[in-house]
């Protein structure tokens, strides 16, 4: 197995290494959304619009979204 | 009036003949009336709980994508839940976990789960799938959790030298309900050897689950099972193929992506759910089966959480409740006990090296077996002070709940990170490597030696480097952390720094020698 996953955030592609997780991508992304969703003004999605907790795993392709929820 | 000789007999026969003819008549409506009483009798209702991914929380708390204004969670409120969701079907409920139970909060995690097994032990679970985090803290541990369960453990995927499962744990569960025989297979991520710390696994492989599942799904039919659930912990993106690969599953009840499912997901006839994480929510799965076809007739389509919350007017378990609360007080027990000594006050630095990086990093290179070993230093938050250091002093200078990643980089790779180290406001903390900076020199040029254990780090060498997932994941804009090599991850680094200050006490200061600066 590949030690590497590409993940999308908000559609921009993200290299992590494999079992990393949702708040791995977002600091990945960008690290003031991370710190925005554990201060609960930021919430993500996956792409059929379920919610999914920052710790959640994330599978090789997954692609994922953040709403702000203030 | 006299009749004529042969008219009553005429009479009798006319109205035996009309009695026929309506009876006659009225047989197909008899006949289908019958047939939809036995289909209803035939029909039945089955309710399947499950939650996934607990991670020890059993005491509410403030999660805003799930309440933006309350707390939700605690385990006593949705043990209420429960029960009530029993009570509305007696004898045709199940209670399922999908994993991921025990490792996440202090609560949990400074008594190994004992608070979440002896909550699960009283909620009487009907089955739980082993997930990746059950072995965090080793297969002794592990070992002690099956052995304390009064439920069934299951993994289908994970074996021991010899193709046996680990002690204690069966591939599956057949539950009766109603007279109807449900199999209940777990599934255990693959992913589990990028998760857990290799010293945990020794001995075991994890197999990719659509090679065991379709003979097991054979062997559960065979043994009369009408409903087949996988239990899973791997993903709902995972579950999604795993539906798609593998026929012969009806429900998938999964975990691990953390995914709060609220309608049921069908990926090739498979129905699939899972309720989000950390005990916010409990799934509750209505189906109706039919006992003659043996097929579901419909299920929840929609709303399928319920949320747990302590909002006012919730009913709670009060035996839960006394069990949180037991375990509650041990922690601030635990918390006040002396783990070491500082001999010194142990001071951070944003600039530079600092007495607590040193600590921090040396602790993180012992946990792990490398060679170097990088700490971002904003992520220290408190000094501690000389005199006895406390587990919760512990907390308070790493609050953030890291674990530690251990990566091979070459000397070329960790050259550039040393070059944006001294730019940085948060400048890397380091163990295991001596560095020389000319402030006078230009960006990207300020490095004029580096020595790993005395000698002149090479360009082209590779070494094993640990540091923490932040950092691992880019945090920082260090994004040379991302293109490591032979990746392990683990343990948690709160855990090591409090196993070597146990160790190594009484903390000395060392002298300040691994990042020099010159002009």
């Amino acid at each position: 197995m590949n030690e590497n996953i590409d993940v999308y955030v908000n559609g921009q592609k993200i290299n992590l290494y494999r079992a990393m997780k949702v708040k791995h991508a977002l600091i990945a992304y960008d690290q003031s959304l991370y710190k925005a969703a554990l201060a609960g003004g930021v919430r993500i999605e996956d792409e059929n619009g379920f919610t999914i907790g920052l710790e959640g795993s994330l599978a090789d392709g997954a692609k994922i979204f953040t709403i702000a929820t203030g | 009036m006299r009749f004529p000789p042969n008219s009553k007999r005429s009479l009798t026969s006319s109205t035996t003949g009309l009695f026929f003819l309506i009876l006659l008549l009225s047989l197909p409506v008899i006949l289908l009336l019958s047939s939809a009483a036995l289909a209803r009798q035939a029909e039945i209702s089955l309710t399947i709980l499950h939650v996934n991914d607990t991670h020890g929380h059993i005491i509410p708390y403030q999660d805003k994508s799930a309440d933006p204004g309350r707390p939700v969670g605690g385990a006593e409120y949705l043990a209420k839940m429960i029960e009530r969701e029993r009570a509305a079907n007696p004898d045709g409920t199940i209670l399922l976990s999908a994993g991921d139970m025990f490792q996440g909060t202090p609560v949990s995690n400074l008594f190994h789960g004992k608070p979440v097994i002896e909550i699960m032990n009283y909620l009487h679970y009907d089955a739980m799938a082993l997930g990746n985090h059950e072995f965090d803290w080793g297969q002794d541990v592990l070992q002690s959790i099956i052995s304390s369960a009064s439920f069934p453990v299951v993994s289908a995927n994970v074996f021991k030298r010899g193709g046996r499962h680990i002690p204690g744990v069966k591939s599956y569960v057949i539950l009766k309900r109603k007279g109807v025989r449900i199999a209940v297979i777990g599934i255990t991520t693959p992913d589990t050897y990028y998760t857990s710390k290799p010293g945990n696994l020794t001995g075991l492989t994890f197999v990719h689950p659509e090679k065991v599942l379709p003979s097991i799904i054979r062997r559960v039919r065979a043994q009369g099972a009408s409903i087949v659930v996988a239990l899973t912990h791997d993903g709902l993106d995972a579950d999604r193929e795993l539906a798609r690969k593998v026929s012969g599953i009806d429900i998938i009840v999964g975990g691990h992506s953390h995914t709060a499912i609220m309608d049921p997901v069908i990926e090739s006839g498979t129905v699939i759910v899972q309720a989000g994480s950390n005990g916010i929510y409990l799934g509750v799965l209505n189906i109706t089966f039919d006992r003659a076809k043996k097929k579901i007739l419909s299920y929840t389509r929609k709303n399928e959480l319920r949320l747990v919350s302590p909002a006012s007017g919730a009913q709670l378990d009060p035996n839960v409740a006394h069990i949180v609360d037991k375990y509650e007080a041990q922690v601030k027990t635990e918390f006040s006990k002396v783990i070491g000594t500082a001999a010194a006050d142990l001071a951070r630095a944003s600039i530079g090296e600092s007495c607590l990086g040193d600590i921090v990093t040396d602790a993180m290179r012992e946990a792990s077996d490398a060679q170097i070993a990088f700490q971002n230093g904003g992520g220290i938050r408190a000094d501690i002070p000389k005199g006895p250091i406390t587990l919760e002093a512990v907390f308070t200078t790493l609050p953030f709940d890291d674990d530690l990643v251990t990566m091979d980089l070459t000397g070329e790779q960790i050259m550039e990170l040393l070059e944006k180290s001294v730019l940085s406001d948060n400048m890397l903390q380091v163990s295991g490597i001596q560095i020389v900076y000319d402030l006078s020199k230009p960006e990207g040029a300020k490095v004029v030696s580096v020595e790993v254990a005395g000698k002149p780090m090479e360009p082209q060498a590779t070494y094993r480097v640990v540091t923490n997932d932040f950092l691992a994941s880019g945090g920082n804009q260090f994004n040379i952390f991302k293109k490591g090599h032979n990746i392990s991850a683990g343990p948690s680094q709160r855990d090591a720094i409090a196993d070597y200050i146990r160790k190594n006490s009484p903390i000395n200061v060392q002298a300040r020698n691994r990042i020099i600066f010159r002009n």
